[in-house]
C-alpha cells in the first residue's frame, strides 16, 4: 500500500475513535467548548486529509460534518442528540469505508449513494445546502478552490471581472471546463458540439479557434480543430458524469471570485491572439514558475496593503519578493528598504515582468498520489534528485513525533523471533550436557554454561522489553463501550451513566483483544437484565439513573477487570430454582448450596435467568461462553451480587499471554505440557494406597477425596501403571475443583510460548497449544477442562 | 543543505509534505503544533516553514507570529497551507508574516516549486 494511504487510514483510525468518543461525552456536557473544539479538529482533520486522495464522497462527508460542528463550535447552533446521532451514523459509514479502503484502496461504489442522506441530515441544521446548486445535485460540494488555470482569458476579462465581483460577494464558485477535443474524435463518435450543448447550468461558453489555421492544401474536414471553454453552475459530480468518455480531453476547475482575480492580476495583459504556439516542456515549467512567482509578489503586495510588516517581518517580505523576482529574471536589491521602497519594486516587477507564454494544459488533477509514486519529474532548478534526505545526527530532525506507530504484526513477529531465540538458548544446556558426557569435557561445559547464562540474561531482557511493547492501557478494550452503552441504553429506555476507572492499567495486547467479547457479554447482560428502568428504580427508592461501572487495575501479573451495576441484583433462590428445573443441580443441591454458590449456578452452561430472550443478550450465548473465554484466557471469572443494589462481576487475567509457563509431564513415553497455573502439587502414592469409589479412582489427600483420572485413558494411550512403584499424581484445580491426573513420569517446568492448535488439529480440542522445546521437539500442552471431560466420557 | 521545518497536527498531511520536499533533496524536520514549531525554531534555524493554519495548542497564524516576533526572530520565508479557504483567511496569514497562502491540498509540484523559489540562493541544489 502507498505509505502515505497507509498512514492515512493509522490517523483515520485515531481521529474515529476521539470523534466517537468527544461526541458520547459532549452528550452528557452540551456546552463544553473544549470537546466541541476536539471533535470538530479531528473532522477537519479528517477532511483535510482525505483531500490528499481520490475519495471525494469521504472529503464530502466530512465537510458536511466539519460543517455543523463549526456552527455548534462558534454558538450557532446547540447540539442535540439527534444531530449527534447523525454525526455518530456518518463516521460509522466512514468507518466502513475505510475497512473497503484498507482492503481494496478505495472507498466502496456505493460511496455516493450511502453519503447523500446523511449529508442531507448533517446539512439541514444549518439551513440546507451552503452551496446553491440549482439543480440541487451533490448539496454539499467540497469547494475546493483549484489554482487558476491559465486558459480562462478568452471567456473575456470584462465577463470575468464582474463574474469575480458576483462570486465574492455571494461566497459561491462556478466550475470552469475546458474541453480539447481529439482532432480525430469524429472517428470515435465522440461530438464536442452536442456533448457541450448538453452542460447543465451554462453561464458562458467560448469556442475557441486553433492558433493557426493549416493551410488550405492541408486543410482536413474531418480534424477538430476547435475547443471550448466553459463555465458552469452544475457540479463537478455532473461535469465529469457528462464528460465521462472524454475525461483525458476535460479540465475541470473550481473557482471562486479569488482565484478568478488572481487570474486577473496575472494575467491582464494576456490576449490569446498573441499567444505564441503550446511551449515545450522546459517552457512549460518555468510558466508555472513564474506563475508561483507572480503569487508570491501578489501575496506580498497584499501583505503590504493589510498590514503593516516591520522587523523580522519586513525582512522576511523583502526576502520573499527578492527571490520572486529572481524567478521572474528581475535581479532586486531591497536591502535596508522600507515598506514604500518594497511596495513600489514589488509594483514594477508585477507591471513590468514578461508576460509568461501560456502553457500546455495544466496537469491532470490529483497529481498526489502519481507524484509520490513517481520519482519527481524534472526537479526544478536542477536539484540532484540523489541528495541525502535527512542526515541520521541531524539535530533538527523529527521535532514532533518520537512515539512510533508500528504494525502489530511486527510486533508479533518479534515476538515469535523472541520465543525462537529462547528455544535456541535451551539448546546450549542439552549442548553442555552432551559435551561432558558424550566427549568428557567438563571444562568445555562448563564454558557453554557460562555462555548460557550470559544469554539466558539477554534474552529475557529482550523478551521483557518486546513484552512492554506489546503492553496497550485497558482503555482500548473500554473505548467501545460510551457508545455501547448509550446505544443500548437508548433502545432499552434506561437512563445510564457509565463510569470507567483504572483506563491506564496495563495489560498485553493478546489479553485486551479477548477480553473485547466477554466484556461485551458482561456488559449487555448487566444493561439488559440487571439495571431496572427509571421508574422501576425510583419506585424502589433508587436514583433514577443506574450506575455502570468498568473498572481495571493491577495485581500483581494479573489484572483485575470489574463490571458492577447498581441493578437488581441477582436473585439467589431465583438461580437456584431456575437450576434445578433445568436439571442444572440435584434437588439435595437445591437445598444445600449457599447463596455464592447459587450466583455462580449462572455460569453453568444452558443457564439463562430471562424468562423472555431479549434482543440484546439473548443470542444462544450465555454467561458459561463468558467463563469459557476467559479460562481460555487464563483467567478466572466470579460473580457477587446482592438482591436489590447490585451486581459485581470479576475478571482475573493474566498481565500477559504471551509465556505460559508449563509443567511437563510424561505417560506412554509421550511428553504433555500443563499450564502451572493450574497445578496444586505432585504427590507419590504408593499403588496400595490408591482407593476407588463408584468406579472412579480417587487419592485421600490430608482427608480430602481427590478424583484420579488416568491421563493414558482419557487420551486413549496405550500405557498402564507399573504396580511396583509409586504411582505419579498430579493435583490440579479445574473449575474450582481438585483433580488427580494419573501419569507415568514428572519432568521440569518450562517457559514456552504457546501457539495456537493450526489446520486440522485446530478440532483437537484437548490440547490448548503447542510449544516448541529446547531440544527441537513439540510440546502438546494440555486443555484439561477437555481432557476431564473425555475422562468422562472414557468412564 | 537546506533545512524546512513543516508543521501539521494531521500525520497523513505531515507525511505528504515531508515526503515530497525530501524527494526534492530538502532536509525536513517535523511539528505537529505551533507550540513544537517554535520550540523547534528556537533550538534550529530553518531555511523555510510550511505551517499548517487549524492546529491544537497553538494555530498557525499564532505560530507565525511568534516565528517573526523577537522570542524567534526568524526572517525565514513561511508558506502558510490550509484547508481554510473563506474570504480574509490569507489576509489575516498575510499579517501574522507569512509569506505565501496555499490551499490543501497543494499540487505536488507547485509545493516545490515554491519552496526552491523562496529558499533560492540556499535551495536544494546549494
Amino acid at each position: 500500500m502507498n505509505p502515505l494511504l497507509a498512514q492515512f487510514l493509522a490517523e483515520a483510525n485515531d481521529l474515529l475513535a476521539s470523534v466517537d468518543d468527544g461526541l458520547l461525552q459532549l452528550e452528557r456536557n452540551p456546552g463544553d467548548p473544549e470537546l466541541v473544539n476536539e471533535v470538530f479538529r479531528a473532522a477537519h482533520t479528517f477532511k483535510g486529509s482525505s483531500g490528499l486522495f481520490d475519495f471525494p464522497e469521504l472529503t464530502r462527508l466530512t465537510h458536511a460534518a466539519e460543517d455543523l460542528l463549526d456552527a455548534v463550535r462558534g454558538g450557532r447552533l446547540a447540539l442535540d442528540s439527534g444531530m449527534a446521532d447523525d454525526l455518530l451514523a456518518a463516521f460509522d459509514l466512514i468507518r466502513g469505508w475505510l475497512a473497503h479502503v484498507t482492503a481494496h484502496e478505495r472507498l466502496p461504489a456505493t460511496a455516493g449513494q450511502d453519503a447523500a442522506g446523511l449529508i442531507t441530515k448533517l446539512r439541514a441544521p444549518l439551513g440546507g445546502e451552503t452551496v446553491a446548486t440549482d439543480q440541487g445535485q451533490e448539496p454539499s460540494a467540497v469547494r475546493r478552490i483549484d489554482p487558476p488555470p491559465e486558459w480562462l482569458a478568452p471567456l473575456g476579462t470584462e465577463w470575468l471581472i464582474e463574474t469575480a465581483a458576483w462570486l465574492s460577494t455571494t461566497a459561491s464558485t462556478l466550475r470552469f471546463v475546458r474541453y480539447l477535443p481529439d482532432q480525430d474524435c469524429f472517428f470515435r463518435a465522440e461530438d464536442p458540439l452536442h456533448l457541450v450543448r448538453q452542460v447543465p447550468g451554462l453561464d458562458r461558453m467560448t469556442v475557441i479557434r486553433p492558433e493557426q489555421w493549416p493551410p488550405r492544401e492541408e486543410y482536413d474536414e474531418y480534424a477538430c480543430l476547435l475547443s471550448f471553454v466553459v463555465a458552469t453552475r452544475a457540479s463537478t459530480g455532473e461535469l465529469e458524469y457528462l464528460f465521462r468518455y472524454v475525461p483525458d480531453q476535460i479540465s475541470i476547475v473550481e473557482l471562486d471570485g479569488a482565484a478568478i482575480n488572481r487570474h486577473l492580476e496575472g494575467e491582464e495583459a494576456e490576449d490569446l491572439e498573441t499567444v505564441p504556439a503550446a511551449a515545450p516542456d522546459a517552457l512549460h515549467v518555468d510558466a508555472r514558475l513564474a506563475a508561483d512567482a507572480r503569487a508570491v509578489l501578489t501575496a506580498a503586495h497584499r501583505t503590504l496593503a493589510v498590514g503593516e510588516p516591520t522587523g523580522t517581518q519586513l525582512l522576511a517580505l523583502i526576502g520573499s519578493v527578492t527571490s520572486a523576482a529572481l524567478a521572474l529574471g528581475v535581479p532586486l536589491d531591497l536591502t535596508g528598504a522600507d515598506r514604500e521602497a518594497v511596495n513600489a519594486a514589488v509594483e514594477g516587477v508585477l507591471g513590468r515582468a514578461p508576460i509568461e507564454p501560456a502553457a500546455t494544459p495544466p496537469a491532470v488533477d490529483h497529481p498526489v498520489l502519481a507524484a509520490l509514486a513517481a520519482p519527481p519529474a524534472a526537479t526544478p532548478a536542477g536539484a540532484p534528485a540523489d541528495l541525502p534526505a535527512a542526515r541520521a545526527d541531524d539535530p533538527g530532525g523529527q521535532v514532533g513525533t518520537r512515539v512510533l506507530k508500528v504494525d502489530q504484526e511486527k510486533v508479533d513477529r518479534l515476538m515469535e523471533l523472541v520465543g525462537e531465540l529462547n528455544v535456541a538458548k535451551n539448546g546450549l544446556t542439552f549442548l553442555a550436557a552432551a559435551a561432558e558426557e558424550e566427549f568428557g569435557s567438563r571444562a568445555l561445559s562448563r564454558r557453554i554454561k557460562d555462555q548460557y547464562s550470559g544469554m539466558h540474561r539477554i534474552a529475557e531482557e529482550l523478551q521483557a522489553a518486546v513484552m512492554d511493547v506489546r503492553m496497550l492501557p485497558l482503555s482500548v478494550a473500554f473505548g467501545r463501550f460510551p457508545r455501547l452503552v448509550r446505544d443500548l441504553s437508548r433502545r432499552l429506555g434506561k437512563t445510564i451513566e457509565l463510569v470507567t476507572e483504572g483506563d491506564d492499567t496495563m495489560a498485553d495486547k493478546d489479553v485486551i483483544e479477548a477480553l473485547g467479547d466477554p466484556l461485551v457479554h458482561l456488559v449487555r447482560n448487566s444493561l439488559d437484565h440487571g439495571i431496572e428502568t427509571s421508574d422501576e428504580r425510583i419506585a424502589a427508592g433508587k436514583p433514577g439513573t443506574a450506575r455502570l461501572t468498568l473498572a481495571a487495575v493491577a495485581d500483581g501479573d494479573a489484572v483485575l477487570v470489574e463490571v458492577s451495576d447498581d441493578g437488581r441484583g441477582v436473585d439467589p433462590m431465583r438461580v437456584k430454582r431456575k437450576a434445578y428445573e433445568k436439571g442444572l443441580i440435584s434437588e439435595e443441591e437445591l437445598e444445600s448450596l449457599s447463596d455464592t454458590e447459587a450466583v455462580d449456578l449462572v455460569f453453568r452452561a444452558g443457564f439463562s435467568t430471562a424468562d423472555q430472550i431479549s434482543d440484546l443478550s439473548g443470542r444462544g450465548v450465555g454467561m458459561d461462553a463468558v467463563r469459557a473465554s476467559v479460562e481460555k484466557l487464563g483467567g478466572t471469572v466470579t460473580m457477587r451480587s446482592e438482591l436489590g443494589s447490585g451486581t459485581v462481576t470479576r475478571l482475573r487475567l493474566p498481565l500477559s499471554m504471551a509465556v505460559t509457563q508449563v509443567m511437563v509431564v510424561s505417560v506412554a513415553g509421550q511428553r504433555f505440557g500443563v499450564p502451572v497455573d493450574l497445578v496444586v502439587e505432585t504427590v507419590r502414592v504408593p499403588a496400595a494406597e490408591m482407593g476407588r469409589v463408584l468406579h472412579q479412582d480417587v487419592v485421600v489427600m490430608r482427608g480430602e477425596v481427590v478424583p484420579v483420572i488416568d491421563l493414558a485413558r482419557a487420551l486413549q494411550m496405550p500405557w498402564a501403571p507399573d504396580d511396583s512403584r509409586d504411582r505419579a499424581v498430579l493435583i490440579v484445580s479445574v473449575n474450582g475443583q481438585r483433580v488427580g491426573l494419573l501419569v507415568e513420569q514428572f519432568h521440569r517446568e518450562v517457559d514456552v510460548i504457546l501457539k495456537p492448535m493450526e489446520g486440522l488439529l485446530a478440532y483437537a480440542d484437548e490440547f490448548s497449544g503447542t510449544a516448541l522445546l529446547g531440544d527441537g521437539l513439540v510440546l502438546l500442552v494440555l486443555n484439561l477442562k477437555e481432557v476431564l471431560g473425555l475422562a468422562a466420557r472414557a468412564a | 543543505m537546506t533545512r524546512v521545518l513543516v508543521v501539521d497536527d494531521a500525520a497523513t498531511v505531515r507525511l505528504y509534505h515531508t515526503s515530497l520536499l525530501q524527494e526534492a533533496g530538502f532536509e525536513v524536520a517535523e511539528a505537529a503544533n505551533g507550540l513544537e514549531a517554535v520550540e523547534a525554531a528556537m533550538t534550529t534555524p530553518f531555511d523555510l516553514f510550511v505551517v499548517d493554519v487549524n492546529m491544537p495548542k497553538m494555530n498557525g497564524y499564532a505560530c507565525v507570529e511568534t516565528l517573526r516576533s523577537e522570542t524567534v526572530g526568524t526572517a525565514a520565508p513561511v508558506l502558510m497551507i490550509s484547508t481554510e479557504d473563506r474570504p480574509g483567511d490569507a489576509d489575516r496569514a498575510y499579517q501574522a508574516g507569512a509569506n505565501l497562502y496555499m490551499v490543501k491540498p497543494v499540487d505536488a509540484e507547485r509545493l516545490v516549486r515554491v519552496a526552491t523559489m523562496l529558499t533560492s540562493g540556499k535551495g536544494p541544489a546549494a
